[in-house]
Order: structure tokens, then C-alpha cells, then sequence
């Protein structure tokens, strides 16, 4: 073996190569212990949930019925053309063949896709083709071996067969936005509340979702089914609604644009609320289009607005029930106390008219309501004093939340000397004190303030907070949750001094000069109060109002007078005098449900 | 020949190791590959590469690995040119050139490559000693003689084999010995070079964009695994999975849910050790790799007691190449190096790699029988 052969010096290096050998193993040995025995249980539970894939079943959601029973909210069995992405095995290709068969775009689908892509997870059934007609979903189905990702997804479809009836308390369901969705982890085709009672009661509404266990292999193929876990459907509502009273007040209203509130007194439950313009709710459960947006939310009358709760307006003469009840209560006005109405007053270098040119001539408490003189008030209000007045005002409810569960309702205004001062930098002068007693001015309340205001004279005080649910019922376990009323307060006002008011009030209803004429019924008594809300401040003498710019007409009433079963607000936007305009308004409604009153209870 | 002596000193618990080793690996590809309708015929494909193996391991011992060595620039210069063929005429799979088709079988150059690369390689060193370890001149020759095939390699692309080109040849150099001063240079210019890659960013987004799609994603997902459990870390994910799902005792011998579903893609080629791992559990793999141990420990006493520098250097240079596939595939399948598609050796699903793991190891073997020979 000569010296050059020698392979001592290589040999020398073997140990190196063997502790490479031994260190490398130890590495792997190491990482497969805490791989398998300290992480073990974890990639355990791991491969578990692999294998096995939860798709969601969506609940029915809850149906909602008027106070009878009559649904009002109905569902219906529509079918979907839906893409699972991941299931595709050729996705460009399946979304070519499903653009053929729904007549989409192909880019329209895949824009779908790109813009679910952040919300959608793994697997969630992208829906491409609401409603599907049936030969779309034959197709589909009799083409599963060709369309791997297509499937057909039954769906409870919302609709409202009543179109716009009613639609600002029953409100629109619509598609989670991604806000809402991180927050409730909702999934990405679920439709929840998002108007009215649809969302205020969403929680009983929504149900909970079902499952349906497959397993799966790695490719997302279904291997077997593993069980199914039903959808609990949402929980029923019956409302406090009369759907009869609600289409009479709704058909009185007809074009015009304004309010109806009509209440029980003894419960606050109400009976109809009305806002006009309405919209339809069927717009938004497909997804409402951008052009249907647009014109709703751009429209000048505003149709998605619930003038009932959301809208406040100068009372006019309505608010001479507050002035009433605080003068005799407080012993400034004596029910013999006459004043002279010449058909305006003076104040200083002002003159402040009656609405009946040439005056009321002498006139005492019970005739000036009932002919609702102007200038009684004027010269009433400025005695009692305007604070005292606004004290009784906000007692009655006015310039606060009536507590109506239904979203954004806005409290109006009772303002008082100090509010002037602060806000308009101004002091309170005996002019503001003569328009505000007449209901104009600063003064402003929704007609559901206004319902619950003449309720609490109707009742002797109670006020109660409107309710709109009377009970829920669950569907499976036909479990009733009956909601109570509730009452928020009592006011105690003299009984005599309320005992003058309502006669005053009937008065205006059924006495010869009264205002509120318009509400007789034949078979009912009703006790009411119009008024006359001014748009511009001061008429100029000899012009000729129209449109826009012409008095908003209010009447607020309850019947019977000596059982009080339901009070009523009426509004209509520039609809001229509250006794021309409101007045046949309240008789319709109050007509409607007496009619029936007793015979209709919640089954 | 293979006289009544050499075959009575045969290292017969060498031979019995491989054949175990094998056998673990058969019945993980029978488990891996089972179908609805019973045992794939990818199994009874690996049976026969299996058993063709063996007898070719033994084959390997006839002639004197002298004359192997003699071959050995004819065998690298014949696997060029095959490499050259497949990027003319290969097939294509997975997003790569790599698969020659004879009849019905697909060859794999790449595999041959790595093997006469090796055996060209130990013949160079052998043939030119230098007294005191070799300065960074004399490493020209072996440096070209690694470029060509790298570079065929990368063009595939081949990411994995052309790592394992470059660390097996890299072992082979340390142990045939560098002067101090060049291997240090040559450990630094290699930090430099990779710094420069990974921090001077128009060479990193020259390379980067010269790299495959499912390239960038599988480093993407090996720098950070959680960042898309379902896209690019999906292989590293579910390998894991499996590996630790197995537990201490395994979920049983096809009852493994990742691979059995399916969830682990590549299960009988690359990931074949998850699979191992998911139905044996760690009594398993720890047996698997004290196995793989074992046999390479008796390859470096091989090499240890080998007669001349040639079969010092054959045997070191076969046992770091498989050493080098074990721990980069076992390291792949525990989640601690990139997913670069390298087989386990003996055990993953594969006519070429198993027939050159089997004419390595009978090298080896080979070697070893020469020990008490003397030839000159």
C-alpha cells in the first residue's frame, strides 16, 4: 500500500460524519416526541375537525301576524343557484356553464366571488341566481355529475304580501353588512333585520341555524353524511296591529303624505301606525338594486322616514289641551272666565290674530275649546305663564321618548324661557308666549306623543309605553311568551279639571260650531281636538296657500267618550285644516275598530 | 466473483436492516395507496421496484467496486446526457420536467444523477490526494463537475434535488479534507452569497421571480405556515397533522384519517413518513429512524475500515447522500425544513430512487465485504 493510497488522513474525518448522523437524528427525534406526545391531543382534535364538515341549514324566520292572526310577514319556499368555490374542479369552467344557464355575465359571477372573497369562509355556498325560475333549478339538478360546485339552495324567502302596509313598524330584512358580521359572526347569505320590527325583534325573529355533519375528503367531496342537526325556525310574533284598522288608516290617508297613531288607551298597545309615503319591503330581501336605492333614499317625500315616530311638527290647536288642563289645575282659568275675541290681540306694536276673522266675540273655557279660539288662549296662556304651561307639557309626555320600540324615534321640543335663552340668546317675550300656546312657534311633537298624550287625558292619567308586540310563540314547542303592558307612569290631574277637558273635547266633536265635526260617527261618541299647524309664520292676508308651503293638518280624538277604547293621532303634511283634513282621517280609523271592538281578540 | 468467503462474510444484519426498512416502507405505500376496490396497483408496482431492488443490491456486490470507480465518469457523463434528454423530451408533472418514459415505466434522471454525481466525485478525490487538505483551486474540477448537473437540475426545476446535490457534494469535499484557510473562505463566500440573496433585494427578486409559482408559495408557507392553511402551507399543514395525530401508539395500520381521506396530498411519495407516523404513531417513527440510524452508523464503519482512499470516500459520499435524504424528508414531514419534494429512501413510492437507493446501498456493502482484501 503505498503512502499516496493511504486513506488515514479521510478516516480521520469519519467521526464527524457519524456525530452529523447522530446530532440530525436527535434533532428529528426530538421534534417527533413534542410532535406526537406533547402536541399530540392538539393534532388530534385537529385531524378530527378536518375530516368532518358542518353546512349550515338557515331557519325559517319567525312569521309576524296582526293582533287576530292574520299573517302579516309571511315566508315562501324559493329556490337558489349557489357556487361552492372550493367544490368546483374547474372553476372557470363551471362559472362559463352556470353563466349560460342563469344568463348572468361570466364577470358579473366572478366579481361576486372576488368580492365575497374576504367575508365568505371555506365552503359557504355563494349564491349567484336568486329565485331561481324552475327550469333553472331542474337544470341544475339534473346536471350535478356535470356542475361538481352548483348546488340548489332551498330558501325561505321573506315577503310581505301586503307590499307597503304597515311597512315602517314592520321594517325589511336585508343582507348582513361586514360590520355586522365580524360582530356576530354571522354567516354570508344570511339575511337579518334591518327596519323596524324586523330588526328590534330580530333575536326572536332569526331562529338558529342548523347543521348538517358531512364528512369529507381532502378534495372537499362529500364521503358520507354523519347527521343532521334541524334549524330551530324563528320564533312566531303577533302583533298589537289590527290589520283592518291598519288598511282604513292607510286608505283614509290614501296619496297624502302624513301619520296615523291608534292606540288603547288602557294597554298603549298599538292598533295602526301609519306613515305615508309608504315603501314595499319585498325591495330588499333579493337585495334592493342600487336603482331602487337611489330613488327611495333621493325621493323628496322621504318614503322610508315613519313620520309617525320620527317626524315632529308644530301641534297647533291640539296643544290647547295642555294649556286647558294647566289653567284649570292651576286655578287660573275659571270655567265662567269670559274673554272677548275680536279675532286678534294686541301686544305691544304686534298683533297676533284668531283664526275666525272677526272673532269668537265673548266666549268662556268650554266654547273656546270648542271652537278652538285663538285668542282665549292667547290671553289664558299668558296668564297661566309659559313655564307653568311647558311644566304640564312635558308632565304629558311631550319632548320625550315615548319609549315605541322602533328604532330613531325623536322627541320633539317643549321649550321653556331659560331653553330660549341659552339656545337663541334671546329672552321670552309675551308673543312667544301667545303662538306657543297655540301650539306654534318653538313647540314640536311626533303623532305618537301626541296618541299617547290623549290616551293619558282619555284614562285618567296613565301613560303607558306603546307596545307593538303582544306575544311571541315559539313554533315547535308552541311555547306563548305574552308581553304585558307596561306602564311608565301616572300623572295625577284633578279630576273635575279633566272632567271639563273631555266634555270640551266631545264638544268639538258634536256640538253645533265645533271644529272636529268631520268625526262624527253615528255609532260611537268620539271627544277630540283639531289643529292647525302653520308651515310659514304669519299668513299674509289674502294669499292663497298651496303645496308645500300650506298648514299641516292634525286631529287627535278618542272614543268612546265614556269608555275610552282608542285614542288616534292624525297628521297630514300640508293638508290645510285639521277639521277639513285630519278629522275624516280618525273617524275612519276609530269606525274601523268599533265596529268589531270586543270581537276581535288575539287567538 | 462472489466466492463462498466474501458471501459467508456477507454483513448479514446490514442486508436484514435494509430488507426491514423496506418492508415498513411497502406496507406504508399498500396503506397510502389503498383504494375502494382494494390494494393499488401502484403498490404491486413498488413490490416489484422493491424486489428488482434487492436483487440488484446483491448484483452490486460481483463486481470490485475498483471497477465501478473506473465507470464512474462514464456513469456521470451518461446521466448528463439523460438529464439533457428529459428537458428535450421529458415528461411534465406538477409543474416540472421530469420523468423520462421507457414503455411503461417513467425514470427519473435526476435520481441517477445524484448517485453518479457522488461516485464521480469520491473517483476525483481519490485519484488526486493533497498532502495537508485541498486549497480552493484544486476544487475547480469537482465544482464544474457539481455546476452542470445543478444546473440542468434547477431548469426542471428540481428545487429539492438540486439542495441535495449541492449538501451531498458539499459533505463529500469536508470529508475529503480542505486546507483551514478554504474551507473557511469557502463557508464565508457561501454565508455571503446566501445573505446576498436573502437581503440585497434585486438579486432576492431576480431569484424570486425566476422561481415557479408553487415555489414561492412553498417558501411563502415554510417562513409562515399559519399564513394560508388551506393555499401554499397546505402540504406542511396537513403533514403535521398527520404526524401528530398519530399520537404514541398510532391510529392503526390503515386507519390513519389523514391519509385515508386523502387530506395529505403526496402521501405516497414525499409525505410517506406522515403516513408512518399518523398509523404507527411515535413507538413507530422512533423505531423507523433508529432503524435509518443504525444503517447508516454501519455505513460509516464501512467507510472507517475501507482498505483505500476510493472506498473510504464511495462509502462516506453513499452514506451522506442517504443520510441527507432521510433527515431533509423525515425534517419535511415534522414541518422543520421546506416542503422540496426529496423521497425517504427505501420506503417512498419510486422505481428510480428505490433502484439507486439499492445499487448505493449494495456499493456499500460492497466496500465493506473488501475490507480484509489486500490488491496490491
Amino acid at each position: 500500500m503505498n503512502q499516496q493510497d493511504s486513506p488515514v488522513d479521510i478516516q480521520r474525518r469519519l467521526p464527524f460524519l457519524a456525530a452529523f448522523i447522530i446530532l440530525f437524528t436527535l434533532i428529528l427525534f426530538i421534534r417527533l416526541w413534542y410532535l406526537q406526545a406533547v402536541k399530540g391531543e392538539y393534532y388530534h382534535d385537529q385531524a378530527e375537525s378536518n375530516r368532518i364538515r358542518p353546512v349550515k341549514i338557515r331557519p325559517p324566520r319567525g312569521i309576524i301576524y296582526d293582533r287576530s292572526g292574520r299573517p302579516i310577514v309571511e315566508n315562501v319556499l324559493t329556490f337558489d343557484v349557489s357556487l361552492v368555490p372550493e367544490d368546483a374542479q374547474d372553476l372557470d369552467a363551471i362559472i362559463g356553464k352556470l353563466s349560460t344557464i342563469v344568463k348572468l355575465p361570466p364577470e358579473s359571477i366572478r366579481t361576486a366571488l372576488d368580492d365575497a372573497a374576504a367575508v365568505r369562509t371555506k365552503y359557504e355556498p355563494l349564491k349567484i341566481r336568486e329565485e331561481a325560475p324552475w327550469d333553472e333549478v331542474a337544470f341544475v339538478e339534473a346536471h350535478q355529475e356535470d356542475l361538481a360546485g352548483a348546488i340548489i339552495e332551498p330558501e325561505h324567502r321573506r315577503h310581505y304580501p301586503y307590499a307597503g302596509l304597515a311597512s315602517h313598524q314592520l321594517g325589511y330584512i336585508g343582507k348582513v353588512s361586514p360590520s355586522q358580521r365580524k360582530q356576530e359572526q354571522t354567516d354570508i347569505g344570511l339575511l337579518t333585520g334591518q327596519g323596524g320590527l324586523e330588526k328590534v325583534y330580530d333575536k326572536y325573529l332569526r331562529g338558529i341555524a342548523g347543521r348538517r355533519m358531512i364528512q369529507v375528503n381532502a378534495a372537499g367531496r362529500k364521503v358520507k353524511d354523519l347527521g343532521i342537526e334541524e334549524p330551530r325556525p324563528g320564533t312566531d310574533l303577533y302583533l298589537t296591529i289590527d290589520l283592518d284598522v291598519q288598511k282604513a288608516a292607510e286608505e283614509a290617508l290614501g296619496e297624502r303624505q302624513g301619520a296615523v297613531v291608534a292606540m288603547d288607551p288602557n294597554s298603549g298597545e298599538i292598533i295602526a301606525l301609519a306613515s305615508h309615503p309608504n315603501y314595499d319591503p319585498n325591495l330588499f330581501p333579493r337585495g334592493i338594486s342600487p336603482k331602487d336605492w337611489v330613488r327611495l333614499t333621493n325621493d323628496p317625500t322621504h318614503p322610508l322616514y315613519n313620520r309617525a315616530i320620527q317626524s315632529v311638527y308644530p301641534p297647533g290647536s291640539t296643544f290647547k289641551i295642555i294649556v286647558a288642563l294647566a289653567g284649570l289645575e292651576s286655578g287660573v282659568i275659571k270655567l265662567d272666565d269670559k274673554v272677548t275675541c275680536r279675532g286678534y290681540i294686541q301686544s305691544g306694536k304686534h298683533s297676533f290674530r284668531c283664526w275666525k276673522k272677526g272673532g269668537h266675540g265673548t266666549i268662556s273655557f268650554h266654547q273656546a275649546v270648542v271652537e278652538s279660539c285663538d285668542v282665549y288662549f292667547y290671553t289664558m296662556g299668558e296668564r297661566i305663564g309659559w313655564d307653568r304651561i311647558a311644566q304640564y307639557a312635558k308632565k304629558l309626555g311631550y319632548g320625550s321618548l315615548t319609549g315605541i320600540p322602533l328604532p330613531d324615534e325623536k322627541p320633539g321640543l317643549i321649550p321653556t324661557t331659560e331653553w330660549k335663552k341659552e339656545k337663541m340668546k334671546d329672552a321670552w317675550y309675551a308673543g312667544d308666549t301667545y303662538i306657543n300656546s297655540i301650539g306654534q312657534g318653538f313647540v314640536l311633537v311626533s303623532p305618537i306623543q301626541a296618541c299617547q298624550m290623549i290616551s293619558a287625558v282619555a284614562n285618567g292619567g296613565y301613560f303607558y309605553r306603546p307596545t307593538l308586540l303582544k306575544k311571541t310563540r315559539n313554533r315547535e314547542t308552541g311555547a306563548v311568551q305574552v308581553f304585558a303592558p307596561e306602564r311608565v307612569n301616572r300623572i295625577v290631574l284633578d279630576s273635575s279639571a279633566l272632567e271639563e277637558v273631555r266634555k270640551a273635547l266631545a264638544g268639538v266633536v258634536s256640538e253645533p260650531g265645533g271644529t272636529g265635526h268631520a268625526a262624527q260617527i253615528p255609532f260611537v261618541t268620539v271627544a277630540g281636538k283639531t289643529g292647525t299647524a302653520q308651515v310659514i309664520a304669519q299668513k299674509v292676508p289674502g294669499r292663497k296657500l298651496s303645496g308645500s308651503t300650506q298648514d299641516h293638518a292634525w286631529f287627535i280624538a278618542y272614543a268612546p267618550v265614556d269608555d275610552p277604547k282608542i285614542a288616534v293621532a292624525v297628521l297630514v303634511e300640508h293638508g290645510g285644516h285639521g277639521g277639513g283634513a285630519a278629522a275624516p282621517v280618525a273617524r275612519r280609523v276609530i269606525e274601523e275598530y268599533m265596529k268589531n271592538a270586543g270581537s276581535k281578540t288575539v287567538r | 466473483m462472489l466466492d463462498r468467503r466474501r458471501f459467508a462474510n456477507l454483513p448479514w444484519g446490514m442486508i436484514g436492516l435494509v430488507c426491514v426498512i423496506a418492508l415498513i416502507g411497502l406496507s406504508a405505500v399498500y396503506s397510502a395507496t389503498y383504494t375502494v376496490k382494494g390494494p393499488s396497483p401502484l403498490y404491486y408496482k413498488q413490490l416489484l421496484w422493491v424486489s428488482i431492488g434487492v436483487i440488484i443490491m446483491f448484483l452490486a456486490l460481483i463486481p470490485d467496486y475498483h471497477t465501478v470507480g473506473r465507470y464512474a465518469y462514464l456513469l456521470y457523463a451518461a446521466s448528463l446526457f439523460l438529464l439533457i434528454l428529459v428537458m428535450v423530451i421529458g415528461r411534465a408533472g406538477m409543474g416540472a420536467q421530469r420523468w423520462l418514459a421507457i414503455g411503461p415505466f417513467a425514470f427519473q434522471p435526476s435520481e441517477l444523477a445524484k448517485l453518479s454525481l457522488t461516485l464521480a466525485l469520491a473517483r476525483y478525490f481519490a485519484e488526486d490526494p493533497k498532502r495537508g487538505g485541498y486549497c480552493l483551486r484544486d476544487l475547480a474540477i469537482p465544482g464544474i463537475m457539481v455546476l452542470i448537473p445543478l444546473v440542468f437540475v434547477l431548469k426542471q426545476p428540481d428545487l429539492g434535488t438540486a439542495l441535495m446535490l449541492i449538501l451531498t457534494s458539499a459533505l463529500i469535499v469536508m470529508i475529503a479534507g480542505l486546507r483551514i484557510r478554504s474551507a473557511f473562505i469557502m463557508i464565508l463566500s457561501g454565508a455571503i452569497i446566501i445573505s446576498a440573496v436573502f437581503l440585497v433585494s434585486p438579486v432576492r427578486n431576480r431569484i424570486w421571480g425566476s422561481l415557479k409559482p408553487y415555489q414561492q408559495n412553498r417558501i411563502r408557507a415554510f417562513i409562515d405556515p399559519g399564513s394560508d392553511p388551506l393555499g401554499s402551507g397546505y402540504h406542511a399543514n396537513q403533514s403535521k397533522i398527520a404526524v401528530g395525530s398519530g399520537q404514541i401508539t398510532g391510529k392503526g395500520f390503515r386507519k390513519g384519517t389523514q391519509s385515508q381521506m386523502a387530506f395529505l396530498p403526496e402521501r405516497h411519495t414525499d409525505f410517506i413518513f406522515a403516513v408512518i407516523a399518523e398509523e404507527r404513531g411515535f413507538i413507530g417513527t422512533g423505531i423507523m429512524i433508529l432503524l435509518y440510524l443504525i444503517l447508516l452508523l454501519i455505513g460509516v464503519d464501512a467507510a472507517k475500515n475501507a482498505k483505500d482512499r476510493l472506498g473510504v470516500l464511495m462509502a462516506s459520499g453513499i452514506v451522506s447522500m442517504i443520510s441527507l435524504y432521510v433527515f431533509i424528508n423525515v425534517g419535511m414531514a415534522v414541518g422543520i425544513v421546506p416542503v422540496v419534494g426529496v423521497p425517504l429512501p427505501l420506503v417512498s413510492y419510486g422505481g428510480t430512487s428505490i433502484i439507486t437507493t439499492f445499487i448505493a446501498l449494495g456499493l456499500l456493502l460492497n466496500i465493506q465485504t473488501r475490507r480484509f482484501m489486500l490488491f496490491y
